[in-house]
């Protein structure tokens, strides 16, 4: 879905009595973002760019402007009916509730437009067929059960409490493959398998993809106390029970007039009926599982928020976010609270959701290389105006204004004071580049990134213009991070790039400059001199 | 193999409300907001009227006449509302004695306070910043007995005062008024607020001031209690309002009616009228200024001090 | 360092520990003994041995001594209005009630801004005031040709002397509803001001109405100050006795003859008053207090643990 802000703005009126200004936080923004598209709002604090983020997510009034979702102007509308799902900061899960009860939440509050259906039938129709093998369901559940400190006594209770679903205690001596040793029997009360509701539930959830209110009545069935005979005897009358149960429902929907297509759908005169209704507890149970599993969080669905690692409580706000499956996502810098390692492993999360899910996903973040890595497209933006905008690869290799490349790039750029004599700049008495074009003559601000420059062996000698004082050389393992000084340098001291087979050593070392990596910019309004 | 209907996730998801267009609905929201704020405020309204009710009237009442108090009238009748009003009040006061209680109540709280504020500091000092065993267990110890009802004290409290010739029919005034404050000058709640609120001043301001060679006691009274004044102000006046308030102990320990506090004085005497047969009717509208009297003080110390009387008693809400 | 801090900490709280022990440890005790004390005399000590006979007395197990207390009160009389079923009446109807209006309130005052801390000001004042002197005015407003009965247009006699016991125990309860509401109201309204405005927001793009919210997310946020007062204000109905005072002045009797309008305390108080021979039925009266108090108190404890999230 396509969003598109034109003249974006909002203000804040000031407090004369307390001298406080009007701020403008973001001033006249006008983007289009691509269906689809991972766009990064990439920018210093301050700049607008939650402001901006809030404004989409309808949390904020614009004071001029509007944003269109496709084409609808949703700038007024209410945060609830814009079809958005947002990922706070600082995740804003609810405390109080399980992880399943958080990403289900939204859900309760959506209705579903779709083909009437009878949902008893499918439910039944569904039960007879898993049950079309129903030792497998044996095994799953058996083979759902975890090992734990036994106790003769309390295994005795929870093995009777195995009437209801409950526990189910379970000997080695049952399972014909394990093999004990001596010593292992004779303390077989120590450590003993048992099979847990919980865990044998999800297990069939994620085994049949069915909703957990049917796994649970499959593990009432209690195949996993029974033996193979037992199964399949049993079977046998569950199946007719069931069968005879879709039977009356069926009856009863076509005695109220109506017909029901393979797919179970309610049809009158060959039509089927449309209906809009809450979802089902199946419905809604499936649609969590789905969210869960997609930012894998589907072992985690019992605890609550507070049980959980930074990284699992912002993958459980990306799920409540999309399980109601919305138009475009929204996410108010998500890596700022993770630790460095796991920042990397979740952006790259991150772009694969986005990736496969394809909604339209907006990000705030002041990380440059989080943007950079991730996006489609960023925006850069300075005291709320866009600055530039573009794909990352594009920015970083041209960049608009001294702001936008200074910004991109670590280390970031280095900026000398240069003057243009003669279409060609100079810093200094260093001639570093001559121009094609015309340029006017006078001061100007040059930048050059760290890996532009070339040394020893890189260049010819002749185009080793530029002579720079080294005091440092560091090593980083692949490259080598030259720290140099230069009188006519803005800012406090050069970092420069270079593969580590190099040779280099502290004093003066003349240096070429790579034509791609060296920028100008107008000593006054700090915007782009093309060369 | 069949293919089986299953749960599907593959829902078509609208939100409610949304099947009209954008503008309706942005226009529908704001009607809907707008109503719910209405309807809050006329709640509250309603609630607040009733909550203010007995006190408006307890002010009217006591600006009417005998009769027309009787009869149930909610506002005074015009014709000679101020002659009224002073009759009332002049006539009241000539029979309730008001200053002799109000300065009684004063004595007894304005000494109550002073004194529970010098213990209160120090032992919230204790338990705030000295380090010393036990002190954890004795604090959950004291804030035990917050829970036991005060009216399992009072009994041996009682004996305690009369064994020591406190309380008896010659009770002179000075043993009065020293049964009044004594019990009260230790008060586990108090302790317990400014023990939080030394908490929060921060630990490097102590250390500090051990280098620069000050004492506990001084960095005590020159740094902490400064620092500590909102909630010492809460403590005083929450102490005050506590004594004026005050009833079953002082009823029970004074016998002289000159000695009684405020609250017990009102409740004490019928503020009555002789009427032809002799008997003593009582007046309410004089109760009524009787009341006023003592019912105003207190909330114009409120509406002054409001902010410190709000914070403290919410303050203690967070114990949980 | 830690040495000397040890008896400097002593010293600091000398005062407040012996004072402590006078007026509050050894009462405790004290208060316990003389429960089970027979023929106690208040004024000189004395007694003659050890006896359940006071409990018995109290619980209306053994026979009762006639005249004793000055209003000849009962602590429990299973059926009849006493102490203990009035005092229980009065917590189960008062406290519910007063819980959820404060709830409502607080929310409703949470959700507005305008004039805010003007209503949580009215609110507030019935704290401050004196619950005796307020109670008189509460009794004029219903007394019979009162200003409640004139609004009505009822003319039930609420109060005065001849009032059913149910009528009383009506007004009663109303009375006691409006001064436990400001302190509820207070705890409630800062509880709900700590909730992070963060979750509203999430809730709204959630798509949860004003309703709902406040049902599934800010009533569960606020579930300890809610346990909190719960514990305190059952605590405190139970110790209900100002009110009483205040409002029935010197008559606590709805039929004129026997007193049937007064609390388990005002059976305290009154059996203190009486004289010095009758203290150990207040003594065990008073101990019963603090024990149905405790149990309280660990019930709800026990509640708490599942439905509070903190």
């Amino acid at each position: 879905m396509e969003i598109r802000l034109v003249g974006l703005t909002k203000e804040f009126p000031g407090d004369p009595k307390r001298n406080i200004p009007d701020t403008v936080a973001v001033d006249k923004l006008s983007i289009t973002i691509k269906d689809g598209e991972l766009l990064g709002l990439l920018g210093p604090s301050g700049c607008g760019k939650s402001t901006t983020l809030y404004m989409l997510a309808g949390l904020s009034e614009p004071t001029g402007g509007e944003i269109w979702f496709d084409d609808e102007d949703v700038t007024h509308l209410a945060p609830e009916k814009r079809g958005i799902g947002l990922v706070f900061q600082n995740y804003a899960l609810y405390p109080h509730m399980t992880v399943y009860k958080n990403i289900a939440f939204p859900l309760t509050n959506l209705k579903v437009e779709e083909n009437e259906k009878s949902f008893a039938c499918i439910e039944y129709k569904t039960i007879i067929d898993i049950l079309k093998d129903p030792l497998k369901v044996k095994n799953i559940i058996l083979g759902s059960a975890v090992e734990e400190k036994g106790n003769k006594f309390l295994s005795f209770i929870k093995s009777k409490m195995s009437k209801k679903g409950g526990y189910i205690h379970r000997n080695h001596a049952d399972d014909e493959n394990y093999e004990a040793d001596k010593d292992e029997q004779n303390t077989s009360v120590e450590n003993e398998l048992i099979v847990k509701k919980a865990y044998a539930v999800n297990d069939l959830c994620e085994e049949y993809k069915i909703s957990k209110y049917v796994a649970e009545k499959l593990f009432k069935l209690n195949f996993q106390s029974m033996t193979e005979e037992e199964v399949t005897a049993n079977t046998e009358i569950i199946v007719n029970e069931y069968t005879d149960k879709l039977e009356d429902e069926i009856e009863k929907i076509e005695a109220k007039g109506n017909d029901v297509n393979d797919k179970y759908e309610i049809v009158r005169n060959g039509i089927v009926n449309k209906i809009n209704r809450r979802m089902t507890k199946d419905e809604i149970d499936a649609c969590v599982r789905e969210a869960a599993r997609l930012v894998q969080i589907q072992d985690y669905l019992d605890r609550k928020p507070s049980e959980l690692s930074g990284g699992q409580q912002q993958r459980v706000a990306i799920a409540r976010a999309l399980v109601k499956k919305p138009r475009v996502l929204l996410l108010d810098e998500p890596l700022s609270n993770l630790d460095a390692r796991l920042r990397i492993q979740t952006r790259e999360e991150i772009r694969r959701i986005q990736q496969r899910t394809k909604i339209t996903t907006v990000f705030v973040t002041h990380d440059q290389e989080e943007a950079m890595s991730i996006c489609d497209d960023i925006v850069l933006m300075e005291h709320g105006k866009q600055k530039q905008m573009n794909h990352p690869q594009d920015v970083y290799r041209d960049p608009d204004c001294l702001f936008v490349a200074k910004f991109l790039g670590n280390p970031p750029i280095n900026v000398f004071e240069g003057t243009v004599q003669n279409n060609a700049i100079f810093i200094g008495k260093d001639k570093v580049f001559t121009s094609k074009k015309t340029l006017k003559d006078g001061p100007i601000y040059v930048g050059i990134r760290p890996e532009g420059f070339l040394l020893d062996k890189e260049a010819p000698e002749e185009e080793k213009t530029l002579t720079l004082n080294c005091s440092e050389v560091v090593t980083m393992g692949r490259d080598l991070s030259l720290i140099c000084s230069s009188p006519y340098l803005v800012g406090e001291r050069i970092k420069i790039i270079i593969d580590s087979d190099i040779d280099a050593k502290i004093g003066d070392i003349k240096f070429a400059v790579r034509p791609t990596k060296i920028y100008a910019f107008d000593h006054n309004t700090q915007e782009r001199i093309y060369l | 193999m069949n293919r089986v209907p299953r749960i599907t996730t593959e829902l078509n998801l609208i939100i409610p409300g949304k099947q009209k267009d954008v503008r309706t609905t942005e226009q529908v929201d704001k009607v809907f907001h707008i109503i719910a704020l209405v309807i809050c405020y006329a709640l509250i309204i309603f609630a607040a009227c009733i909550v203010i009710f007995p006190f408006l009237y307890m002010i009217l009442g006591s600006f009417m006449q005998e009769d027309e108090l009787i009869a149930g009238a909610f506002i005074p009748s015009q014709g000679n509302l101020w002659e009224n009003i002073a009759y009332n009040y002049t006539e009241t006061l000539s029979r309730f004695n008001y200053f002799k209680y109000v300065g009684n109540t004063l004595v007894v709280g304005l000494s109550t306070t002073c004194l529970c504020l010098i213990i209160t500091i120090v032992s919230a000092y204790a338990f705030a910043r000295l380090k010393f065993r036990g002190r954890d267990t004795l604090f959950t110890i004291f804030l035990g007995t917050m829970m036991i009802p005060g009216e399992m004290m009072v009994i041996s409290n009682y004996t305690t005062m009369s064994n020591l010739g406190l309380i008896g029919n010659n009770q002179q005034d000075w043993q009065a008024f020293v049964v009044m404050i004594l019990p009260f000058i230790a008060s586990v709640f108090y302790i317990y607020l400014l023990r939080q609120n030394f908490k929060q001043i921060p630990n490097e301001l102590y250390l500090a001031a051990k280098v620069d060679g000050k004492s506990d006691w001084d960095y005590l009274w020159k740094v902490m209690v400064p620092l500590a004044k909102p909630t010492l102000i809460t403590i005083f006046i929450l102490s005050l309002i506590g004594s004026w308030n005050a009833y079953v102990w002082p009823k029970l320990v004074v016998n002289d009616s000159n000695n009684w506090l405020i609250s017990v004085a009102i409740r004490g005497e019928a503020l009555a009228l002789e009427d032809p047969n002799g008997v003593m009717i009582t007046q309410y509208s004089w109760q009524m200024c009787a009341t006023v009297l003592t019912v105003v003080p207190l909330l114009l110390l409120f509406i002054i001090f409001r902010k410190y009387i709000m914070s403290g008693t919410g303050r203690a809400g967070i114990k949980g | 360092m830690e040495e000397k801090n040890n008896w400097k900490a002593w010293l600091y709280l000398a005062p407040v520990l012996i004072l402590m022990a006078i007026f509050t440890f050894f009462p405790l005790i004290n208060t316990f003994v003389i429960s089970f004390m027979k023929d106690y005399n208040a004024t000189t000590g004395a007694n003659s041995g050890f006896t359940f006979d006071n409990y018995g007395v109290v619980l209306g197990l053994t026979e009762r001594i006639q005249g004793s207390g000055v209003l000849d009160t009962t602590f429990v009389a299973w059926g009849k209005p006493s102490a203990l079923t009035n005092t229980l009446l009065i917590t189960f109807v008062t406290v519910p009630i007063s819980v959820v209006l404060a709830l409502f309130i607080s929310i409703l005052l949470n959700n507005i801004k305008f004039m805010k801390s003007f209503f949580q000001t009215i609110f507030f004042m019935p704290y401050v005031t004196n619950i005796i002197a307020v109670g008189m005015v509460f009794a004029i407003i219903f007394s019979g040709s009162g200003v409640f009965n004139k609004i009505f247009g009822l003319t039930t006699s609420w109060v005065s002397p001849g009032s059913s016991w149910g009528n009383s125990m009506f007004v009663l309860c109303l009375y006691i509803i409006w001064t436990a509401l400001p302190y509820k109201i207070l705890i409630f309204s800062s509880g709900l001001q700590g909730i992070d405005k963060q979750y509203y927001q999430a809730a709204k793009i959630d798509g949860s109405s004003k309703v709902k919210t406040a049902f599934k997310i800010t009533i569960p946020l606020l579930s300890p100050q809610i346990l909190y007062i719960t514990i305190t204000s059952f605590i405190g109905a139970f110790k209900e006795y100002n009110a009483v005072i205040g409002l029935f002045n010197r008559n606590y009797t709805s039929n004129g003859n026997v007193p049937d309008l007064y609390t388990v305390v005002f059976y305290i108080y009154d059996k203190i008053s009486a004289g010095a021979s009758r203290m150990q039925y207040a003594a065990a009266a008073a101990v019963i207090l603090f024990v149905i108090i405790m149990l309280f108190t660990i019930v709800q404890m026990q509640v708490s643990k599942k439905k509070v999230h903190y």
